[in-house]
């Protein structure tokens, strides 16, 4: 392309208009109120958004810093660093916590591939995406903000935008598949249950552990517990 | 398990036998017929053929002991095929072997299946995670499945079995690989299997932690992540290491490494199988010492003195000063140190301070080594030369446990494992004493007398506190044919180093073919030498015409107010010279002192000028080793702020002093070296490729030591008791004080007595006694020390509680102590 048809394609577009959509949500009135025309519009059911590092229901981190969702990242784009728990005092079940956790939102392309890989659900997705910062630092959330607080919710950071009732549907209940990939596990609840929602009721045909299948044919043998999920064993 | 896991080169399995394969044992392979080396385990002589055994126990370097049974394949010897393990087979003439058989597979399934039962699913939390020989095994030859559902065995989770080894005995696999080095390998048999059947595991004897110096090697081989090293704990994880071979520059052997880093830190350091050097064995201080490195104190930007103290400067502006300093008569500037640097680092130096400023006080030890026109022109020997089965090896000096422990290592193996025969003519029992043929202890002072009356075949009298029985069979063992090898050391830093000049001259009249391998401890001190950071040594090889001072020179000089510069190379001599009261009267007699360094060290903070250097890991170079082997240095972490390469320093001075040095890179520097100095003239720098140990210079000297008449030491006095001063591997020095998890392992200084001259005070181990010396006196522990000969003390250098170097004086040539119960 030579110097001056850059310019011919510039000013062809320039007269047809402009095609960029609104976002239907964040719109604010004359009077700075949400304006009732502005609803959010309903997310899929496993919209992938900004993550949460979960608590069990007795309040222990999940994270055990294992670093496997940083490896497996494909944008490169969490932070982790683990170090020992204090035995009196510890921050997670076990020898190990995730003491450095951070995402940097300017990177992640969202496509969950660290909550696959966590071993202990500690990192979910909710479906919060509608946020908007004005530096670096506030790109790069910390372990500080990805954590659920003590009600097992999600934090409202000041750059987010939440709707009246959204924080109910922000917990991070996102999972692709089944825990460990297994054909057996499809039907059964394999996750731990996170503070503030206990354990996840089974989806699409899954059931509790030890329930007993619909069909008594299926050999559901080595789904035992949630424990026992993860092995390569 | 893939090949490139760190520590283990392909190819380097076994040395023995290397090139017996033209004339091989045949033995068939999965249908192929191949040759075998005699005596080749057939685990091995799969592996060479591409076909890989999965392992847990067996270690190329270590006696096979067919603990875990993975290796289990089918073999048949005439009788049948059955399932043996492979690592303790050696291969014989039409074995046939099926290791793709079903029976083979389905003995690794079952092994594994049985190995898992009891191991705890910890892979997210183990550091061995990503790097597991379970895991790998598992995945590749594993069942898939466990038919396991019951609780599994439980320990108490990581205990600690030393400051630096934690040991989570739920993951333990029983394969006795750490156990098996610890005895067989270290020498230190201080943990062991205990208990029966399930409960079985490996620990340490109460109250014994495993305080081995070579600890952090058990971690590295432990197939699995029951051992873990403290100063890696959690650090980091496999996938997030990037890894360089390198050299360790702790001390003198160069043994072989792997660094590796994350996030721009070194957090952990490999060994590396390397035939000649130290077989993938390294001692904690090499494995550990990195974390200094990353030490918060690092020097970060030059300083220089105004009236509030050292201030941070401009590189320009303090090198200006540096340029000042240096321009006055050559002769009145003195230069210690330069053992640190690498070799590139030490050529831009050498050529400036040497070959263009004309200095010749130049001198890389401090008063604890040995005349370098001595011991370059000694005719040399290998680490391979000297550890060959069946040779003699006298050992004329040092302990190499503390001075050189990963040398340590591979004497032990030669005494213990290939009929080597060890003499030691050394102050004191050495950790070597066990595996020792003879352990003669001459008294401080004595050393040359003794050689000398083996040399003179004198054998009839006592000589020196050596019994003529011991003179009789050390002139016996040297005179037997097989080839001597001398390792010369400093093992005294309280008696002057002519006596052991002497004992080399009289070792080299009685076995005038004996072989040399310097025992001169500090890092590069070798590479010093070459480029003539001695005394008697020119600058681009042979004997200086006009010796310059050594340190003692230099200090004692300066302490007269003759010396106007001096610069310190990475030297501390307040810390580090065996006569503190010297060095502190040198440094405050100096008009101008200059240090170039990584640490405000105890030397520094009297600085007028600090310039911040680089250290290892941070820059790339090469590494002169004790047998005269140049191995690579490489980056793999930046250095701290505007810390930058000894050359570049050099160059920026030189650029102030008024006489440039013309280079812009490394290459460069090592053309200059080639041009100036012969021994590196035809080297071919390639050599320092990506692998391989780097080669071996020739180095062709055309002069030899010249010896002067020996030295006569004064007899004990009848009171005292004559001292030793001696090294320990951990001590306080700032690398070791700069690291965090070595920081505490010095021992508290205490004089050591032998049980004799215990029972004559009357005191026990343990109690406090008082030493005097001609002019001060300072309360100290007593120790009970087995093989110190009587009349004898030793107090070891640079430990907290008392600095001996307070007591000893560079002008005596023996030092004597009084000990009496306070
Ligand atoms: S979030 Fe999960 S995968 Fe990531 S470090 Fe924590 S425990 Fe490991
Ligand atoms: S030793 Fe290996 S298999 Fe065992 S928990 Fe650690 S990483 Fe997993
Ligand atoms: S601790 Fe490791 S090296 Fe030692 S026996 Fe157990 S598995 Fe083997
Ligand atoms: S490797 Fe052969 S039995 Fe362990």
């Amino acid at each position: 392309m030579g110097y001056f048809e850059g310019f011919a394609v510039t000013l062809k577009k320039w007269g047809e208009g402009v095609t960029t959509k609104e976002y239907r949500a964040g719109k604010l009135d004359s009077k700075g109120e949400i304006s009732p025309k502005d609803q959010k519009a309903p997310k899929p059911e496993r919209a992938h958004g900004r993550h949460v590092l979960n608590r069990y229901e007795d309040g222990m981190e999940k994270c055990i810093g294992c670093e496997l969702c940083a490896g497996v990242c494909p944008a490169k784009c969490i932070y982790v660093r683990g170090a020992d728990n204090q035995p009196e005092d510890p921050t997670s079940p076990g020898e190990r916590f995730g003491f450095v956790y951070e995402i940097n939102y300017l990177r992640c392309i969202h496509c969950d591939l660290c909550v696959e890989a966590c071993p202990t659900q500690a990192i979910t997705e909710t479906k919060l995406f509608e946020f908007s910062f004005t530096n670096r630092e506030d790109a790069i959330y910390t372990k500080a903000e990805l954590l659920v607080d003590n009600d097992g919710l999600p934090q409202h950071l000041p750059w987010e935008d939440w709707r009246p009732g959204e924080d109910e549907f922000t917990s991070g209940w996102m999972r692709a598949t089944a825990s460990s990939g297994k054909v057996q596990y499809e039907n059964t609840v394999g996750w731990s249950g996170e503070l503030g929602y206990g354990v996840r009721a089974p989806e699409m045909g899954q059931r509790h552990p030890g329930e007993s299948p619909p069909d008594a044919d299926t050999d559901q043998s080595g789904a035992t517990s949630g424990e026992d999920q993860g092995s390569h064993h | 398990m893939p090949l490139s896991r760190p520590g283990l080169r392909p190819n380097s399995v076994t040395a023995t036998n290397a090139n017996e394969t033209e004339a091989g044992i045949p033995f068939i392979l999965n249908g192929k017929a191949l040759l075998a080396n005699s005596g080749e385990m057939l685990i091995d002589a799969c592996e060479r053929n591409g076909v890989h055994i999965p392992r847990f126990c067996y270690h190329p370097r270590m006696r096979p002991v067919g603990m875990c049974r993975m290796c289990l394949v089918e073999v048949d010897t005439g009788r049948g095929a059955g399932l043996q393990p492979s690592c303790m087979l050696t291969v014989s003439p039409e074995m046939v072997v099926n290791t793709e058989s079903t029976e083979t597979k389905q003995a690794q399934e079952g092994v594994l299946e049985l190995t898992l039962i009891n191991h705890p699913l910890d892979c997210p939390v183990c550091d061995k995670g990503g790097e597991c020989p379970l895991q790998d095994n598992a995945y590749a030859y594993g069942p898939g499945e466990s038919r396991f559902v019951e609780e599994k065995r439980h320990f108490e989770k990581p205990i600690s079995i030393s400051s630096l080894v934690q040991l989570d005995r739920e993951r333990c696999i029983l394969c006795d690989r750490c156990t098996r080095f610890a005895d067989e390998v270290a020498g230190d048999p201080l943990i062991h299997f205990i208990d029966r059947g399930s409960q079985t595991q490996v620990n340490t004897f109460p109250d014994h932690p495993f305080s081995s110096y070579f600890s952090g090697n058990t971690v590295q081989i432990c197939p699995v992540g029951a051992l873990t090293a403290s100063p890696y704990r959690f650090k980091a994880r496999p996938w997030d290491l990037a890894e360089t071979e390198s050299t360790a520059t702790v001390d003198s052997t160069g043994a072989r490494i792997v660094l590796q880093s994350s996030q721009d830190r070194l957090v952990r350091v490999l060994g590396v199988d390397s035939d000649a050097v130290n077989w993938s064995w390294l001692s904690d201080k090499e494995r550990f010492l990195h974390e200094a490195t990353d030490s918060n104190d690092r020097l970060t930007e030059p300083l220089v003195r105004s009236a509030d103290g050292l201030t941070p400067a401009r590189w320009t502006h303090a090198c200006e000063l540096v340029g000042d300093a240096l321009n006055v008569t050559a002769s009145q500037i003195g230069v210690i140190g330069g053992s640190r640097l690498p070799l590139e680092g030490q050529y831009a130096w050498a050529k400036l301070l040497r070959g263009e400023l004309g200095i010749s006080n130049v001198d890389a030890q401090l008063g604890d080594g040995l005349p370098g026109e001595v011991m370059l022109g000694l005719p040399r020997a290998t680490i391979a030369q000297a550890c060959a089965p069946a040779g003699v090896v006298l050992i004329l000096g040092a302990d190499p446990k503390e001075e050189l422990p990963s040398l340590y290592l591979r004497l032990r193996h030669a005494a213990s494992q290939d009929g080597t025969k060890i003499i030691e003519l050394t102050p004191r029992a050495t950790g070597l004493s066990p595996n020792a043929a003879i352990s003669a202890h001459p008294l401080p002072g004595q050393v040359g007398v003794v050689a000398a009356a083996i040399a003179d075949g004198k054998l009839d009298a006592e000589v020196g506190g050596v019994a003529p029985g011991q003179l009789g069979a050390i002139a016996e063992l040297l005179g037997s044919g097989a080839p001597v090898t001398v390792i010369v050391g400093r093992g005294n830093l309280a008696e002057s180093a002519s006596f052991t000049v002497d004992a080399i001259a009289a070792l080299q009249r009685a076995v005038p073919e004996a072989r040399f391998l310097s025992g001169l401890r500090r890092g590069n001190v070798h590479g010093a030498l070459e480029l003539g950071f001695a005394p008697g040594l020119a600058f681009g090889g042979g004997l200086s015409e006009d010796p310059g001072l050594d340190t003692a020179g230099i200090l004692r000089a300066a302490a007269n107010g003759e010396i106007e510069t001096l610069l310190l190379l990475a030297a501390d001599p307040l810390a580090d010279f065996p006569n503190s009261e010297l060095a502190a009267d040198a440094l405050k007699n100096v008009a101008t002192v200059v240090a170039v360094d990584t640490f405000l060290t105890a030397s520094t903070q009297q600085a007028n000028v600090v310039l911040p250097a680089a250290m290892t890991g941070e820059v790339d170079g090469a590494f002169l080793n004790l047998e005269g082997r140049l191995s690579p240095l490489r980056a793999k972490v930046s250095a701290p702020g505007q810390a930058r390469p000894d050359w570049m320093i050099a160059v920026e001075v030189s650029q102030s002093v008024g006489t440039p040095l013309d280079f812009g890179s490394i290459d460069d520097v090592r053309a200059g070296l080639a041009a100036d100095v012969s021994v590196f003239g035809s080297l071919n720098w390639d050599l320092l490729g990506a692998s391989g140990d780097g080669p071996l210079l020739e180095f062709n000297r055309t002069w030899e030591p010249q010896f002067g008449e020996p030295v006569v030491a004064p007899l004990p006095d009848g009171y005292g008791l004559r001292l030793i001063v001696d090294r320990k591997l951990w001590d306080l020095g700032t690398m070791v004080q700069q690291s965090e998890s070595l920081r505490d392992l010095p021992e508290v200084a205490a004089v050591h007595l032998c049980r004799q001259d215990l029972e004559g005070l009357g005191v026990s181990e343990g109690d406090d006694v008082l030493v005097e010396w001609s002019n001060g006196s300072q309360s100290l522990q007593v120790r009970r020390e087995v093989g110190l000969p009587r009349g004898v003390a030793r107090i070891p250098f640079r430990l907290p509680g008392f600095n001996v170097g307070d007591l000893l004086s560079s002008e005596d040539l023996v030092a004597e102590i009084r000990v009496t119960v306070t």
